[in-house]
């Protein structure tokens, strides 16, 4: 896994959130994913309270609720994706749901089904509301992924770096997930301060466009879009798997850039990208 | 500690001081947040900054005498404390046992303990500087009293109310909007009050720089549930000096137990005295089945981990939140504060449940018997009284804590203690308009 995505530029984590619209639609979804090039699959195990997540992943969750989400068949879910694709899986989630199946037996499953990363953004990093759940997975051979803001004092970003975490996760504003941000100098400046540390930086938030993608991808390692998906299969539902994972591939590939070409290719991306990296994200 | 020293202030501290030392002592080092095992702050990194930061404002605020000097003016002009503590003497004729008084807690301004917490937090709030607040409200108590309240200090105010429960709690919205306040409709999640608490939250982790949120009771990532305690402690405070004026040590206290900030904030004085007992009844609602009630202790909830707190919800075995039922909106709540969830392992406070038709039963009885009039919610405190008195001789006393009136609940109340009669008046209404 060290090599992740084509060298020399920056790779995309693309969310979906597990049985949304149906356990069906959702397995093809991220196959559909996978086949346009993303690096890795972020897939969200839905909870009935999401209170980091903004209307489009909420309305996801509680959809995914209605059709018959387990944790059993979320991990079950996932076991047969990791069997059909080498792209890294990191599987997000709440506390709530960890805690309800055991931190423990929650990362010992997730590690058994092929899992490479976990994040729980309300489980954070400091030990006394963990619950472990970051040396349970170091255990397991996996990683529970931390979560900073941009611009967050410098003991949170010590935490972090402490810890000697493999990846981190940088919100880049306030707010919940798919409300739009501005990439400001202070975060790039956070975001480069971060990757400077030797953590692959994921960092994402309202991003929905190839230009967006290229001015983050500048100060991050990947590129996390999440809403644009959960829109898209949203907006495609009612036609069945096979739309959906039609409109998926369709935004997938936008995002990364077209199917993926030689890493030439991608070299020349990134000169054309030096700019400063402000813009709208 | 601040020693023995007279006045409700120094009380407060003290009980404060014991309170933090008791949980340090159960839970160990870095948990000073914790009550045994429930309590915490389990949030998103986004809100650990605004949460940091209320927690400093919190303890030098009710540590600085002008802030109490104000808070207790506002007290005592506005919300009319201290409110008055009655005998029951006609119920306590006719059932025999114990004596029962009854805390009116129910006629502070607004209609409910809530405006205690809310004079607090938003006192608090524009001493830190914040032009906004924002709250949830599922019966609409916490609501009008935050609506109230800001109206008074010039805060805006923005109020999230699930769709079912605006539907449910007309007259309140029209109230809170008559104070000036917008009142935000949640179709999320099952349109009730643990959704408008999710979109609160979510509204603050983008607004908090300006904006306060004014969360309604003893729930919630820390330091919410040691604030609105501290805030609702006035109520035990007054008991306390009320009984000691009638040279009365009660045998017991009772109160109704939704997140439970009236229970807490009536129980905080009397917790280290071991003899007075300490009754938190829930809302047993139409049954034990899910779904068709709202009782958490008693072996119904699970530990979990829900609106950045871990103490004992009603979940299913994978941790999703289960629904709820009660005649009374605002124990309509699937999760119970920490503290009273650590109480209730402990033995410390014992719990029971009332129905939804003996919570209706007891608010008839108390309003024939005694021209009390409870709030649905208080009335499943009443419901309890009659069993526990029982349980005493006419020499004792015990005392039950009336949080809310009962005007706000004429239209459940009406609809199923007079289901005739307000269909008429309902149809009548209509008509003439």
């Amino acid at each position: 896994m060290s090599a992740i995505g084509p060298a020399g530029r920056a790779s995309l984590m693309a969310h979906l959130v597990a049985y949304y619209p149906d356990r069906e639609s959702s397995f093809h979804t991220a196959l559909g994913l996978v086949d346009a090039g993303v690096d890795f699959l972020e897939i969200q195990f839905p909870f009935s309270d999401p209170t980091a997540d903004g209307p489009a992943i909420q309305e996801a969750c509680a959809t995914a609720l209605e059709t018959g989400f387990t944790m059993a068949g979320g991990f079950q879910l996932v076991g047969e994706l990791a069997q059909r694709t080498d792209r890294p899986i990191m599987l997000m989630s709440y506390a709530g749901p960890v805690f309800a199946r055991g931190v423990a037996r929650f990362v010992s499953e997730a590690a058994e089904r092929g899992v490479a990363g976990l994040i729980v953004p309300d489980l954070p990093l400091d030990p006394q509301y963990n619950e472990g759940l970051f040396e349970a997975a170091r255990g397991a051979g996996i990683e529970a992924v931390p979560v900073v803001v941009a611009g967050a004092p410098e003991e949170r970003v010590r935490l972090v770096l402490e810890w000697e975490a493999r990846y981190v996760y940088v919100a880049l504003r306030r707010g919940t997930t798919g409300d739009q941000t501005t990439l400001t100098p202070e975060a790039v400046a956070f975001l480069d301060r971060i990757r400077s540390a030797g953590v692959y930086t994921f960092a994402g938030f309202g991003v929905s466009s190839r230009e967006q993608v290229e001015q983050l991808g500048a100060h991050a390692d990947s590129v996390v879009v999440g809403s644009a998906f959960v829109r898209t299969v949203h907006a495609r539902k009612e036609y069945g798997p096979a739309q959906v994972r039609n409109g998926v591939y369709h935004l997938a590939a936008e995002l990364v850039g077209g199917p993926r070409g030689p890493a030439s290719r991608n070299g020349r991306r990134r000169r054309g990208r030096s700019r400063s990296g402000l813009g709208r994200l | 500690m601040q020693g023995q020293a007279d006045g409700p202030r120094r009380a407060a501290e003290s009980d404060s001081d014991k309170g933090r030392r008791g949980r340090q002592g159960a839970a160990g080092q870095g948990r000073h947040d914790f009550f045994g095992e429930f309590g915490g702050r389990y949030v998103a990194e986004v809100l650990r900054s605004p949460l940091d930061e209320l927690e400093i404002a919190f303890d030098e605020a009710i540590s600085d005498s002008a802030f109490q000097r104000e808070l207790d003016g506002v007290l005592r002009d506005y919300v009319g404390r201290p409110t008055p503590l009655i005998a029951a003497d006609r119920i306590s004729d006719q059932i025999g046992g114990a004596r029962i008084y009854v805390k009116q807690e129910g006629l502070a301004a607004t209609g409910a303990h809530k405006v205690n917490n809310a004079v607090g937090q938003a006192l608090l709030a524009r001493r830190m500087g914040k032009s906004r607040i924002i709250a949830e409200t599922g019966a609409g108590q916490h609501g009008v009293a935050v609506a109230a309240v800001c109206a008074r200090l010039g805060l805006a105010c923005d109020v999230y109310m699930g769709e079912l429960d605006m539907r449910r709690q007309k007259p309140n919205v029209f109230w809170m909007e008559r104070y000036g306040a917008r009142v935000l409709p949640v179709a999320g999640g099952s349109a009730t009050l643990k959704d408008a608490v999710n979109e609160a939250l979510r509204d603050w982790s983008a607004s908090f720089e300006d904006t306060h949120y004014l969360l309604g009771s003893v729930l919630g990532p820390s330091p919410f549930p040691d604030m609105v305690r501290e805030f609702q402690a006035v109520i035990g405070r007054e008991t306390q000096a009320q009984c000691a004026e009638r040279g009365i040590e009660p045998a017991a206290l009772l109160a109704c137990v939704g997140g439970g900030s009236n229970a807490i904030g009536f129980f905080s004085p009397y917790l280290e005295n071991e003899g007075t007992r300490l009754i938190g009844v829930e809302a047993g609602g139409r049954g034990t089945d899910p779904g068709e009630h709202a009782a958490r202790m008693r072996g119904l909830g699970r530990p979990g981990i829900v609106h950045g707190y871990k103490s004992l919800f009603l979940l299913d075995e994978d941790g999703q939140v289960l629904p709820t039922h009660s005649v009374s909106a605002g124990l309509d709540y699937p999760g119970i504060g920490p503290q009273l969830a650590h109480l209730g392992r402990t033995g410390r406070v014992e719990f029971r449940r009332a129905t939804d038709q003996e919570a209706l039963e007891a608010l008839d009885y108390f309003a024939r018997t005694e021209g009390l009039l409870f709030a649905l919610e208080s009335a499943h405190g009443a419901a309890a009284a009659p069993a526990v008195a029982m349980e005493y001789s006419n020499d004792q006393a015990i005392v039950l804590n009336m949080s809310g009136r009962g005007d706000k609940d004429l239209f459940i109340g009406a609809r199923e203690l007079d289901r005739e009669g307000w269909k008429r008046f309902l149809k009548e209404e209509y008509e003439s308009l």
